[in-house]
């Protein structure tokens, strides 16, 4: 559980996850509401909202965790619709595709990726060069939502 | 008995012509997720052009498109599935299924899940199984980019279903079958009566299995995408006479099903159900059962 909150904390996000409702399975986390709780047997294989998981002491979130943390305060940038393609294929976000910043501007912090509809595509970490050249990185891709076509490449 | 001469006969005895269709590609709104209007407008904007289907909530055919409609940040979002239109009908079958508890019992790869969770706004329950673990990590994605929160997943053979010691309100038995010709080129070259008698006997078991953990007065919906009786009609037929189970009218697209298939008279009832021919869509059946408590 801690690994989650140490992740939530680094996009200063303003969102608490009731530890008694997280299931860990295997290297794996869900939240479970009450009535999922009271029905799931162990050797479930998914339940509930999957939050994430842990590998090699690293966290890696999934994208419902970091739909649910947008709702909330947290670091976000909102970029531009070219950005948003650009971003979901794996790329990472020029100063110029940037539209809006809400909360850290710090190198090294964590920040949510939306696309001007407030919709969350991934996230990233902001680099020294923030407030530098246009032309620069700014936010190196670290998750996209293009991970789920990725993802299904490896199944075929 | 096995080729294209046959099957194509055997359709011609049940009353229908064949014709090669190659159905367009669906899509259906996951509205939990998005605003529908808000949603085709936007996909329009990417050049996408969207044809609403008659017989469907929030479904739509693409006309035209110049790119993959699994390959749009829309799609990726989970604002929307890739749902073939006929595979579309089966979760709508249900009465109100919001705080209910449900079965999905051959679920991966999650379409009609995900489409029941829609349906439900993510109340309830819905108990989601899968015989093959590969295909779980393909229901389990799907999950997850659609956003789902009300489902838990097995890597169970329904057939094994009563180990969980549920009874469910509502069962979704979209069960493993023969397929069709227009979603499989090879079809008529790989199939032979054989497997249609093999999957109907699997069907029976998983009718069988799921009636147990069916609540009384509970609903029960079956499809296939097989255009076979035997995994159809007379299946049902068996189904309401060896079953506490009996056939609901519905309206939905398609056709009265066969009541007397080869010669063979069935239980009138059987009329209820849906049997779609390819045309439109792809081949499929369709019916809702519902569990006579008075008959236990």
């Amino acid at each position: 559980m801690k690994l989650i909150k140490d992740f939530v904390n680094q996009l200063d996000a303003d969102i608490s996850l009731d530890d008694r409702m997280i299931v860990e399975k295997g290297n794996r986390y869900f939240l479970l509401d009450e009535n999922l709780r009271k029905i799931a047997k162990k050797e479930f294989f998914y339940a509930g909202i999957y939050l994430g998981k842990a590998k090699k002491g690293k966290f890696f979130p999934s994208f419902i965790l970091l739909k649910m943390i947008a709702q909330h305060k947290a670091n976000k940038i909102i970029v531009d619709s070219k950005t948003e393609w650009l971003f979901i294929c794996g790329r990472d976000v020029f100063k110029k595709g940037i539209t809006n910043v809400t909360g850290s501007k710090q190198k090294g912090a964590y920040t949510l990726i939306l696309n001007k509809h407030d919709e969350c595509l991934g996230f990233g970490k902001i680099l020294d060069n923030f407030d530098e050249s246009r032309e620069k990185v700014a936010v190196e891709n670290i998750s996209d939502i293009g991970d789920f076509l990725r993802r299904e490449k490896q199944l075929d | 008995m096995s080729g294209k001469e046959f099957f194509v006969k055997r359709y011609e005895k049940l009353g229908w012509q064949f014709q090669e269709t190659e159905p367009k590609q669906a899509i259906r709104i996951n509205t939990t997720n998005t605003k529908e209007e808000a949603l085709v407008e936007r996909l329009e904007s990417h050049e996408i052009e969207l044809e609403k289907i008659p017989f469907l909530n929030h479904g739509y055919w693409i006309s035209k498109s110049k790119f993959s409609a699994g390959a749009t940040s829309e799609y990726l979002l989970g604002l929307y599935s890739i749902q073939e239109a006929a595979a579309q009908i089966p979760a709508t079958l249900f009465t109100e299924a919001k705080n209910k508890t449900l079965l999905d019992a051959c679920a991966a790869p999650g379409g009609k899940t995900v489409q029941l969770a829609d349906l439900m706004s993510n109340t309830g329950a819905i108990i989601a199984l899968d015989i093959e673990k590969r295909r779980l990590i393909a229901l389990s994605n799907h999950l997850e980019r659609c956003n789902i929160k009300n489902t838990i997943v097995y890597n169970m053979d329904v057939r094994s279903v009563s180990q969980l010691k549920i009874t469910f309100n509502k069962i979704l038995l979209d069960v493993p079958c023969s397929g069709n010709f227009t979603t499989d080129k090879d079809w008529f070259r790989r199939r032979t009566i054989k497997d249609v008698e093999r999957n109907a006997r699997l069907q029976r078991e998983i009718l069988t299995e799921a009636t147990k953990v069916l609540k009384d007065d509970g609903e029960m919906v079956y499809s296939t995408c097989s255009l076979e009786p035997e995994e159809n009609e007379m299946n049902i037929d068996w189904a309401i006479n060896s079953l506490d189970l009996q056939v609901e009218k519905i309206d939905c697209y398609g056709e009265n099903a066969l009541s007397t298939i080869f010669g063979k008279k069935l239980d009138s009832s059987v009329e209820n159900c849906r049997r779609i021919w390819p045309g439109k869509t792809q081949g499929f059946f369709v019916c809702k059962l519902k569990k006579r408590g008075d008959a236990r």
